[in-house]
């Protein structure tokens, strides 16, 4: 806390270029669109060839990640994820000048973001994102698994300490249970939604109950039919899952996370 | 077009992401990352990072787990009850599933007000261009 005082008293001398992401060359930026940090810097474009580089200025000396500042990048990418091709970098890219996002981002991976953005044309990613409802695959858990269903009735108003192993052995049971639903209905998603996809990334699950979790790249011809199948299976799993897509978003998941390290 | 299909049919058109819990898997794990030597350091992102990773799979888990059977069993028990008590698991289940992802979220939140030293709400903000 202290230093956070000594932070707002040191005035930030020193900036930034903090960068959001990589856009063709002939899309326009509305002034005034605020960016991360507080007080936000102003996004503006920095053009190189026929690529534009979303920035915006951020005081060096206050720490960004902000809930707001999250929020802002993805927003601002997501934004223009439905019309234009979008590179999103990895929140967090902060460089030295608007010389150094020419000189040391653009210039040097100019082919490789060039091309990139040629294969995103037309395309926006798009993630789906499945919870299970607990008591629903509980239940499914027990009347499948008999020794699951017997250690549910040991620890049944036991003792939670005396029956500590037993617990864990239940649980161990539930959780790769649910490993295993969760790999099937994510095969059953993308069955589902073959064709109407142009690639497909699976992602970690975030969570002990999430079901399907991956994302899409999708034609922007074909996001309709896609949003269909979602509501669709949304409908038939309802009694097991809630199942939401996210879109269209910037493709974060098919940039190749080491592309700009080449 | 955006949607966010629920179950039940019931449509909230929720435009893009719904929060802060949907970003953070999304913005600090995924898309392009600058090479370290020209990049600019900046405080916290590490930090950001790690917390941001859920983990998986632990005796914690397992532990959690068991314990829900245990509360199933409970309203099991009680499922003589029509109505009420039906909807009363309901939302607790809603509550339930309403786990570590949002926890992230939280303790996100929480590093990021210790840094900032104000409370700050996950406002929804308009972008440039967006037309409200």
């Amino acid at each position: 806390m202290t230093a956070e005082t000594e932070d707002k008293q040191a005035g930030g001398g020193r900036t930034g270029v903090y960068v959001y992401g990589i856009l063709p060359g002939d899309i326009e930026v509305e002034p005034g669109a605020p960016g991360v940090g507080d007080p936000p810097g102003e996004v503006r474009a920095v053009r190189y060839r026929d690529l534009t580089a979303l920035v915006s200025d951020v005081d060096l000396d206050r720490p960004l990640g902000r809930a707001e500042d999250l929020v802002t990048h993805e927003e601002l990418l997501d934004g223009s994820a439905a019309d234009v091709p979008v590179l999103p970098l990895r929140f967090g890219a902060v460089l030295a000048s608007d010389e150094a996002v020419t000189e040391e981002l653009l210039g040097p991976h100019y082919d490789e973001f060039a091309s990139a953005l040629e294969q995103l044309e037309g395309r926006a990613e798009y993630v789906v994102k499945g919870r299970y409802i607990e008591h629903a695959i509980l239940r499914e858990i027990l009347a499948d698994n008999p020794q699951a269903a017997e250690l549910g009735k040991q620890i049944s108003g036991a003792d939670p300490d005396a029956t500590r192993d037993q617990r864990i052995q239940l649980g161990e049971i539930v959780n790769n249970a649910v490993e295993a639903m969760r790999q099937a209905d994510t095969r059953a998603f993308g069955d589902a939604v073959e064709g109407k996809v142009a690639a497909s990334a699976v992602r970690p699950p975030s969570h002990e109950l999430d079901a399907v979790y991956a994302a899409f790249l999708v034609e922007n011809d074909k996001a309709e039919a896609l949003r269909k199948v979602v509501e669709q299976l949304s409908q038939e799993w309802q009694d097991r899952m809630e199942l939401r897509l996210i879109g269209p978003l910037a493709a974060y998941d098919f940039v190749g996370s080491a592309a700009a390290a080449g | 077009m955006t949607i966010a299909a629920q179950p039940g049919g019931g449509n909230s058109a929720r435009p893009q992401p719904s929060g802060l819990a949907d970003v953070i898997d999304t913005i600090l794990d995924k898309g392009l990352v600058l090479d370290a030597y020209v990049r600019v350091s900046l405080i916290g992102i590490e930090l950001l990072t790690i917390d941001a990773r859920v983990v998986i799979a632990s005796v914690d888990t397992y532990l959690r787990f068991a314990e829900a059977v245990n509360r199933l069993d409970i309203s099991q028990e009680k499922e003589g009850l029509p109505g009420l008590l039906g909807d009363m698991e309901e939302s607790g289940a809603k509550h339930k599933t309403k786990g570590a992802l949002e926890a992230a979220g939280d303790k996100l939140r929480e590093f990021a007000d210790s840094q900032s030293g104000e409370k700050q709400s996950v406002g929804r903000r308009s972008r440039g261009g967006e037309d409200n």
